[in-house]
């Protein structure tokens, strides 16, 4: 096994291959506070990737309901439970010391490489979610944690943050597109690969023999078997579309189909740059920025082991434990962060979903104190691959009235 | 003392020689060792590729082939396990039978858990002094491989099994495009995985080394595979000679072959299988005459024989030592 760097551990771990970046790095960041669970991203990504026989139970991408809510089921609490059988008692960090290649400190537990490395039997842990666990995508769906160890009881009390007692909050999932997934470590004839342009993970539709290892080993359960064809398919990336080969794109690299549809302003998404295995500074990048700069974006199940690339601002209202659990120890300074915003922040979180072009860039300029407010009405500026200008918007949104003569009309 | 020991180790290495020349007059041999030598010899009578238990096969000697887990590369599994081959030739195609005892016969792919009971025999591209890895091959030395898998042995005798074969509620209303290859990316492809309509239970592979299997756009292995009461038979039907950087095989050439079984209910696909190591395989111009029930009692009775041998010499040694 070689040993690679894992930033978001803060320290290195054991994966079967040794390490490769990729030129640029596929990442998106999802605020978890503004979604309103429409699905409207599952269903355009359903249109336009899954809707062939034998993939009905497909749902690249799903949004489910926390704590209850899972697709598969319980993916997560079985796979956390995994690593603590492995582990018992050890899955913990240690975030006394932090820098920039250890924003969140160390973590000290076992990653599903290195769990599974003690046996030496697989390349990693993991377990194969049963059909019925496939079904019902949105099980458990606005259902709120209720009180602990007494059944059939809620907090009914009024509730306010930081932590609210009767809480969900929904997740939005789509392929990580890790920086050393575990669907790649698991394929045993190399099938699956990572673009070295923007770090996409596929699986190669002519290799594919469904052996379902990468269904087995991926922790985030996003690669699934067809039957129709008898081999696994995944969350492609809308590739055509971020690399800009897609008509529509006119050549400019274009956001994915879920992001590009989220009603809730949600998701932002694009390319990061990598140099010598690390994100390249990058500072007026979104997605760099917000991650790397403002940390307000964090991993899912950093220690896991794969480095994923989707990142969340956390939940404000739900309970830290359960927070730090899913997302790691960045979680308290995110939510300060969010709910507190710099000037900058506030105008960079303007840029979600204001435009299908990937946004390269972003400036800001600066605008006047607004009345009655701590805020400043700045402009965030997005921009596209060749530096073109894409999108401009202030804090405060235009306000529009409608003429008389249109009162009426839609 | 000394003379009664000497007395049974005559009597033992006696046995030992008698159970040996049982063993070869009646061809039966244990393949513990590469040594090993299954033999396909030539049968007069037809050998019909889609019956596994057609009484021709009574004409071919049985060689007991152990298989192991594999051990060697993750993932790991499989176990210890035992195969019966036989071989046969009739001047234009080399059949081998595996057979192998299997509680459950797994042969359905269709839901996200289940897998197919599998096997698959191994040759060396060219037989020669450099005998490849048994692993799958090395990249100077590669292997021809067939595998036959049950799931598409269900596909050739009821019909490729569909999404509603397996839950009838399953399928949308509207299926658009349906009929366009391109939304089965791996069908488009031309993966034999996706393959609807196939001619052939039996995957045609090669390989240098674990991890570069690849399948081949020449479908030319047939044969069958057949359950039956705890245990499956298959049959592996080629040309001796075909075109292409396949193993060719002639009358009276010595080659390799190697074994490997997956047992669908343990979840075991891949490198997760049990296998054997190469023996020698052996295209002979001698006709199948088959060893029959005749040797069996052959073979008893020459064990029966030395044993009481063994008893009289030692009986014998001990009387000579007192007196
Ligand atoms: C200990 C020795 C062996 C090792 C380490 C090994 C390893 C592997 C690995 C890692 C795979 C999965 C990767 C791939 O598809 O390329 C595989 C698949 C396969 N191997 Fe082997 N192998 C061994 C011996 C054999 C033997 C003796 C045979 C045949 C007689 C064989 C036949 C196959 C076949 C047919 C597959 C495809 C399996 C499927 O479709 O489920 N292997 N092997
Ligand atoms: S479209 Fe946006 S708001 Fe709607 S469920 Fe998806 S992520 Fe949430
Ligand atoms: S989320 Fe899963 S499928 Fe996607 S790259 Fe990571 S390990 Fe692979
Ligand atoms: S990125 Fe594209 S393929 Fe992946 S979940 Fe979103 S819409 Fe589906």
């Amino acid at each position: 096994m070689a040993q690679v760097y894992n930033w978001q551990l803060g320290r290195e771990m054991d994966y079967r291959f040794e390490e490769a970046h990729p030129e640029r790095q596929f990442a998106a960041v999802f605020n978890i506070n503004r979604c309103i669970a429409c699905q409207t991203c599952t269903m355009s990504c359903k249109s336009t990737w899954t809707f062939s026989r034998g993939q009905e139970f497909m749902w690249w991408n799903n949004v489910e309901t926390k704590p209850y809510g899972g697709y598969p089921h319980h993916w997560d609490v079985k796979l956390l439970q995994l690593l603590e059988e492995a582990n018992p008692g050890g899955q913990a960090w240690n975030s006394s010391q932090l820098g920039d290649r250890q924003p969140y400190g160390v973590y000290n537990g076992k990653t599903i490489f290195e769990a599974a490395a003690d046996k030496g039997n697989e390349h990693a842990l993991g377990y194969l979610p049963s059909d019925e666990e496939w079904t019902a995508p949105n099980i458990y769906e606005d259902t709120a944690m209720g009180a602990v160890g007494v059944p059939n009881e809620s907090h009914l009390e009024a509730t306010q943050l930081p932590e609210h007692k009767t809480w969900f909050f929904y997740l939005q999932r789509i392929c990580n597109h890790c920086t050393y997934p575990g669907c790649i470590a698991a394929c045993p004839r190399n099938a699956i690969y990572k673009r070295p342009e923007d770090g996409i993970v596929l699986i190669d539709q002519q290799r594919c023999r469904g052996y379902r290892k990468c269904v087995e080993q991926c922790p985030y359960k996003k690669p699934m078997y067809r039957p129709t064809t008898r081999v696994s398919e995944k969350c492609v990336a809308c590739y055509p579309r971020v690399e800009g080969s897609d008509p529509l794109t006119g050549g400019l690299p274009m956001e994915t189909r879920c992001v590009s549809t989220c009603i809730g302003k949600i998701r932002l998404q694009g390319l990061v740059r990598v140099e010598d295995g690390e994100w390249a500074e990058d500072r007026n990048n979104p997605l760099y920025f917000l991650t790397r700069v403002e940390r307000v974006a964090l991993p899912l199940y950093p220690q896991f082991g794969t480095e994923p690339n989707i990142y969340y601002i956390p939940p404000r209202w739900v309970p830290r434990p359960y927070l730090r659990q899913m997302f790691g120890p960045g979680v308290d300074e995110a939510i300060d962060r969010y709910t507190n915003p710099s000037r900058e922040l506030l105008a960079v979180l303007q840029l979600f979903r204001a435009s299908q072009t990937i946004i390269f860039r972003y400036a800001i300029e600066e605008g006047e104190k607004l009345e009655g407010t701590e805020l400043f009405n700045d402009t965030a500026i997005g921009f596209d691959k060749n530096d073109n200008e894409v999108v401009r918007l202030s804090v405060r949104e235009p306000f529009y009235e409608r003429p008389q003569q249109f009162q009426n009309s839609i | 003392m000394r003379t009664s020991r000497r007395w049974t180790v005559l009597g033992i290495t006696l046995l030992a020689l008698m159970v040996a020349v049982g063993l070869t007059v009646s061809d039966m041999r244990l393949a513990s060792s590469q040594t090993v030598t299954l033999v396909a010899k030539r049968s007069e009578a037809q050998v019909p590729a889609d019956d596994p238990f057609d009484t021709v096969w009574s004409r071919a000697n049985p060689v007991e082939v152990p298989l192991s887990a594999q051990t060697v590369v993750p993932p790991k599994a499989g176990g210890d396990r035992t195969i019966t081959a036989r071989a046969l030739h009739d001047d234009e195609r080399l059949y081998v039978l595996m057979e192998w005892e299997d509680d459950s016969e797994d042969s359905l792919v269709s839901s996200q858990t289940e897998f197919s009971d599998a096997a698959a025999v191994q040759f060396p591209v060219t037989p020669g002094e450099t005998i490849p890895a048994f692993c799958m091959g090395d990249p100077n030395a590669p292997v021809n491989i067939w595998q036959w898998k049950a799931a598409w042995q269900t596909d050739i005798d009821e019909g490729f099994v569909d999404v509603e074969d397996t839950y009838p509620n399953a399928s949308v209303d509207l299926y658009p495009f349906e009929d366009e290859d391109v939304f089965y990316p791996a069908r488009a492809l031309g993966n034999v995985f996706a393959q609807t309509e196939r001619e052939t239970p039996i995957d045609n592979l090669l390989a240098g080394s674990f991890g570069t299997l690849t399948q081949t756009s020449d479908q030319i292995v047939n044969g069958a595979g057949e359950w039956r009461d705890g245990h499956w038979r298959v049959l592996f039907a080629r040309e001796m000679s075909v075109d292409g950087d396949y193993s060719q095989f002639a009358e009276g050439d010595s080659t390799n072959v190697a074994f490997a079984a997956w047992d669908g209910a343990s979840d075991e696909r891949d490198g997760m299988k049990s296998v054997s190591q190469f023996l020698t395989l052996e295209v002979s111009p001698d006709v199948a005459e088959g060893s029959g029930g005749v040797t069996v009692w052959i073979i008893v009775a020459v064990v029966l024989g030395a044993v009481a041998l063994t008893l009289v010499l030692a009986l014998y040694g001990r009387q000579r030592q007192r007196g």
